[in-house]
């Protein structure tokens, strides 16, 4: 492991320790130029410049802003905007440590549940407090079923129109001609003939697919409600485990919800299989939506009941433990899956984002609490302090901040997290799951209507917003396969007479300086809550979410984010006859391939002048 | 640090912002399925019939407007059931108008083609009513005049003219759509009662719907705002108000009942604490002292007693889950204040502690009371000994004092009626006539004559005795008297 752009360095024995240098994190901006786009928009009428303010079906308020060449069908630049902005980071300090978990929980309300997790990670390393085996299985239960409605909400009401037939036959009538003729590869297990079939179900408001998507998702609602009393915000997380009252009826009820969408989830599978293909098939150049370098970043997720113990120092032990691996993939490389170099590569930019610096500010970490160097723009010393400014494409233009690691643009997902486990193969279980190095196999037991099966999710060669979709079908069945496992360890922790799923009551809330961290997922992947506290009261939030990564702006170093670099590498393959008729459909598959959740991308707040925690965009938006 | 309120009627008017160059449509850019999500709609539902809503109004627009919110009441709404989204959209429900609902995680156009709706609402060129729904707290863009808004949602439409192009804040567009709704729906304690982003130390000023609208704010059908609060609210509360109204506008039903926060009086008129399932726990004086308690949860930092809301009577989805159902302390999340009238979370409310030593007195006497009656109820009559039960051979072995108990409870409970099996007329308990053999079902210590009388009876008379039939039936001419005294 080596960092190629922090100077950071390893020694022998692999401890990390910074590089020499009078401002070793020092960095140069580099200005955003322009002046090509701007000629070319002053000449050409074929160049067009739009904004999509809003840009619907994601989560929260996007908005986005693209140059494209309508006669060389290219996208020449984008800008992603995130116009929300809540002030949570603000809000939370100066609160008892505990409240944290529900108002971070409000952070996101597509994906609530995982925040109040996240905050009560870090609570627990602040504390110094683990968890007991049956809260960690109720935990990883929690957030699979979480995936279970989150997921397939984003592929058959958010993404899916984007492929339905309405849409199929306005933007490109001859791909909708080759549908009606097409076979489907997999009618047998899904029972659509065709693919025009397929598409149609997919039309909003009657397609079947579309109907399923609002009625397969509440029995898993309903599994969560009975486990954490309500959905999307959970009432029984605290730091320490669950405060839920476990007993057979309740794990009863929740087996039988996973198994009745398992078989909704093996489907999807197929459906979305399909429609991959057949877009490949029809036209390759359909591999080129928005696609990027394969640079992802994951915090993983589940962790082993037994194994994790909410310290700091053991992270990268009880991290490879998890049913997901933590990892970072640059351009298709495994570059590492140790949490503490995750979180030692993290940074936070504003030079694009209604932020101030905090460069006056001080620096109040040096190093984590094992040692290891962090910079200046690390979430433990970042501040947030909005402030509102006039949309400038050279300047600031949203209220996300942008996120990086090793100073690369790295993206997040569900995909993500599927990417790092099987390309690290570590992960320990393997009942029902599998990691190989190039792939992850799933086992699914026989389910009402389908009999056992195994998925085998690969490494995709190409890099898109087809893949992205995909990865998103195999990671329901992933979730689900985790969660019956980890009802399983419920079931037997109960035979031994281990309820108890929370460490303690009485919480003696520390008085001293101490900081914490949450790595854990959100249904858009990566996700952490940095804290710090002291007399007992948070001093600190910082909330870093997958959209903040997803949805961030150029960073100081000139480079776009990750949706902005995804939509100008999409070629437009729409057929239109004139500026007039251009819908942008490529442009939107790009996007909402990345299931942009606006909510939590933007936390950011500012209390006379002192200097607040910003969250950044998540799938939810703006926090 | 105080709220930042100021001048919340007056949402500012934007100026075009800088920075923001040509654009050349009217086009069809975002406009992926060539037409729009109420356009679709309304095809549909001609296509398919189910435009037939047995009243005046065969649809009403629903304008979903999210301001400083997290999704999470249009999460908890997909997930409602009684009635469900999707029987609203699609015209399921005979005498409720068709809901075209207009909302950014539903509409399948972007950008202008969105903001298009909006427009014409706010132009007065729709064809029906419209509701307005709105989801999250209302940030003071005052704040941010010229610059950025906190919360913005949409640009004017490409087509007006090029110096009219402005960035929208939502609450602009409240401003703009509020007094022409039929009904305006805050939906959520942020948009309720300003929730979370409200909450002490804000940085954007943020208030909820009723404080930006103003005391004497009425909807075109004279309401003032309605609240359906909860963080998340339960999605049935939400439906089941919009279907209650909806009907009402179409004259099926009555105005709903409101109380005088503006929220559904049947839904939000009495305590959580009053459909708890732990409330006994707390009626005996039994605390959960620890977390995954199935005891009542006061101790631990439960506001339930103070609280409207009924989470515990409705379940949070399809009649499942439930804070305190699972274990999770009430926190006040539906309640005006929520949250910094009840932070910090988990630490014992004042009023507990002396509620709750008075319900432990209390426990104290009637607990060894329940507890010894229940000892003795929970067997059969004729368990005169031990139970029968192979699980535990010596089920509940009762002492003398139990049996003297039982003696004078028996005495005092059949006071002035009739014991089973005393005086009373035998065959008219046992009329069905069945064929158990009375040993077995009796054990020793009941009249068995009965049975075995009857049996005796029939075979003089040659009649086969069956189950499930009438004295007469089985050859009896007459009730057999009681000859047995
Ligand atoms: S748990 Fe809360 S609402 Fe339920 S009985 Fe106890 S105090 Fe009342
Ligand atoms: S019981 Fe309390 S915390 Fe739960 S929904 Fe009702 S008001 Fe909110």
């Amino acid at each position: 492991m080596c960092f190629q752009n922090l100077p950071i360095e390893f020694d022998a024995l692999g401890n990390a320790r910074l590089k020499e240098g009078l401002d070793p994190y020092a960095y140069q901006t580099r200005d955003l130029d322009r002046s090509k786009v701007e000629k070319l928009l002053a000449s050409n009428g074929h160049v067009k410049d739009i904004n999509l303010d809003p840009v619907t079906r994601v989560a929260g308020a996007l908005s986005f802003h693209t140059v494209v060449d309508l006669e060389a069908g290219k996208v020449l630049e984008a800008h992603s905007i995130a116009t929300l902005f809540r002030g949570y980071e603000v809000i939370l300090k100066g609160r008892d440590p505990r409240d944290a978990m529900f108002i971070s929980s409000r952070v996101c309300g597509v994906c609530g549940g995982v925040h109040s997790v996240a905050s009560s990670l870090a609570m627990e390393m602040a504390f110094g407090i683990g968890v007991p085996p049956m809260g960690g299985a109720l935990r990883n239960i929690q957030l699979a079923l979480d995936f279970m409605v989150d997921n397939p909400v984003h592929l058959y009401l958010l993404a899916g129109p984007d492929y339905s037939q309405v849409v199929i036959e306005r933007t490109n009538p001859s791909l909708w001609e080759a549908a009606k003729k097409t076979e489907t590869r997999h009618g047998d297990v899904h029972g659509f003939k065709t693919m025009a079939e397929l598409f149609t179900a997919l039309n909003p408001l009657t397609g079947k697919l579309y109907l399923e998507g609002l009625q397969m998702t509440r029995p898993a609602k309903e599994a969560y409600a009975i486990l954490y009393g309500k959905y999307p915000h959970p009432q029984t997380v605290v730091p320490g485990g669950l405060s839920t009252t476990v007993s057979l009826q309740v794990l009863n009820e929740t087996q039988l919800r996973i198994i009745r969408t398992l078989d909704y989830a093996k489907r999807g599978v197929f459906i979305w299989d399909d429609i991959t293909e057949f877009f490949y098939d029809a036209d390759s150049r359909y591999q080129q939506i928005g696609t990027r370098p394969k640079n992802l970043i994951d915090t993983g997720m589940w962790d082993d009941p037994y194994a994790y113990d909410g310290t700091y120092a053991g992270a990268p032990e009880w991290g490879e433990r998890r049913w997901a691996t933590p990892g970072v993939i640059i351009d298709g490389e495994l570059v590492t899956t140790n949490l503490h170099h995750i979180n030692m590569g993290m940074e936070e930019f504003v030079e694009h984002s209604y932020y101030d610096g905090w460069e006056d500010d001080g620096v109040p970490f040096r190093t984590d609490p094992a040692g290891n160097p962090i910079g200046p723009n690390h979430p433990w010393n970042k501040e947030t302090k909005p402030r509102s400014d006039q949309r400038n494409w050279k300047d600031r233009y949203t209220w996300s901040t942008a996120p990086r690691w090793d100073r690369q643009v790295v993206e997040a997902g569900a995909y993500a997290r599927l990417w790092t486990t099987a390309a690290a193969a570590k992960m320990p279980h393997t009942r029902f799951l599998q990691a190989t190095g190039t792939s992850v196999k799933i086992d699914t037991p026989q389910t009402a209507a389908l009999p056992a099966m195994e998925f085998e999710w690969k490494i995709p060669e190409t890099w898109n917003a087809f893949e992205r979709n995909r990865a998103r079908a195999y990671h329901i069945v992933y979730s689900l396969m985790v969660a019956y496992e980890n009802v399983q360890i419920a079931f037997d922790l109960m035979g031994q007479g281990e309820n108890k799923a929370a460490t303690m009551t009485e919480f003696r809330v520390p008085r001293n300086e101490r900081v914490g961290v949450g790595f854990w997922g959100a249904g858009r992947g990566f996700l952490t809550h940095h804290l710090v506290m002291d007399k007992g009261v948070l001093t600190n939030y910082q909330i870093v979410t997958p959209s903040t990564f997803n949805a961030s702006p150029a960073d100081p170093f000139g480079q776009p984010g990750p949706y902005e670099e995804a939509v100008v590498n999409t070629p437009i393959l729409e057929e239109f006859d004139s500026g007039d008729t251009f819908t942008g459909i490529d442009i939107f598959r790009a996007i909402r391939s990345f299931d942009p959740c606006m909510p939590c991308t933007v936390h950011i707040a500012n209390g006379r002048d002192m200097i607040m925690q910003d969250v950044t965009t998540c799938a939810c938006g703006a926090a | 640090m105080e709220n930042m309120i100021s001048v919340p009627m007056k949402a500012r008017v934007d100026v075009p912002l800088e920075g923001e160059i040509s654009r050349s449509l009217p086009d069809q850019m975002g406009n992926v399925a060539g037409a729009h999500s109420a356009e679709l709609h309304q095809r549909l539902l001609e296509t398919g019939g189910r435009m037939d809503s047995m009243g005046p109004l065969k649809k009403v627009y629903v304008f979903w407007l999210p301001g400083m919110s997290c999704d999470g009441c249009s999460v908890s709404t997909i997930g409602a059931t009684e009635p469900s989204i999707e029987e609203l959209l699609t015209g399921a429900l005979p005498g409720v108008p068709v809901m075209i609902l207009h909302h950014y995680q539903f509409q399948m156009e972007s950008g202008d083609h969105f903001t298009h709706l909006l427009e014409q609402a706010d132009a007065g060129a729709l064809d029906a009513p419209y509701i307005i729904v709105y989801e999250g707290s209302i940030p003071d863009e005052n704040l941010t005049v010229g610059t950025e808004p906190w919360a913005a949602k949409g640009s004017l439409p490409l087509w007006a003219p090029a110096d009219q192009r402005q960035r929208r804040s939502t609450s602009e567009w409240v401003r703009r759509l509020a007094p022409e709704a039929a009904v305006t729906i805050a939906i959520g304690t942020c948009a309720t009662w300003g929730g979370i982003p409200a909450s002490l130390g804000n940085p954007t000023g943020a208030i909820s719907m009723m404080d930006f609208l103003g005391k004497d704010y009425r909807s075109a059908l004279g309401l003032p705002v309605v609240n359906v609060p909860g963080c998340p609210p339960i999605g049935d509360d939400f439906t089941e108000t919009v279907t209650l109204l909806l009907k009402f506008m179409n004259g099926q039903g009555p105005l709903p009942d409101f109380d005088e926060l503006g929220r559904p009086a049947w839904q939000f008129g009495e305590t959580v604490h009053l459909h708890c399932p732990r409330g006994a726990w707390y009626e005996e004086g039994n605390f959960a002292r620890e977390f995954g308690g199935k005891e009542c949860l006061a101790e631990i930092g439960c506001w339930g007693p103070v609280v409207n809301c009924h989470i515990t009577e409705r379940g949070f989805i399809n009649g499942k889950g439930g804070c305190m159902v699972a274990g999770g302390a009430c926190i006040g999340c539906m309640s005006p204040g929520f949250p910094d009238k009840f932070t910090p979370f988990y630490k014992r409310p004042p009023q507990t502690t002396p509620a709750t030593t008075l319900s432990r007195m209390h426990g104290a006497l009637t607990k060894p009371l329940r507890r010894t009656t229940q000892l003795e109820r929970n067997r059969e009559p004729r368990w005169k000994s031990d139970a029968t039960s192979g699980w535990a051979p010596q089920y509940d072995n009762v002492t003398l004092f139990h049996r003297s108990f039982e003696y004078f409870y028996t005495r005092i409970q059949y006071f002035r009626s009739e014991l089973p099996g005393r005086n009373e007329k035998d065959e008219e308990k046992y009329a069905s006539g069945y064929v158990v053999p009375p040993e077995a079902a009796y054990g020793k210590h009941y009249a068995q004559w009965l049975p075995e009388r009857r049996a005796e009876e029939a075979r003089k008379r040659g009649t086969y005795q069956r189950p499930g039939l009438s004295p007469q039936a089985d050859g009896f001419e007459t009730p057999v008297q009681d000859d047995q005294e």
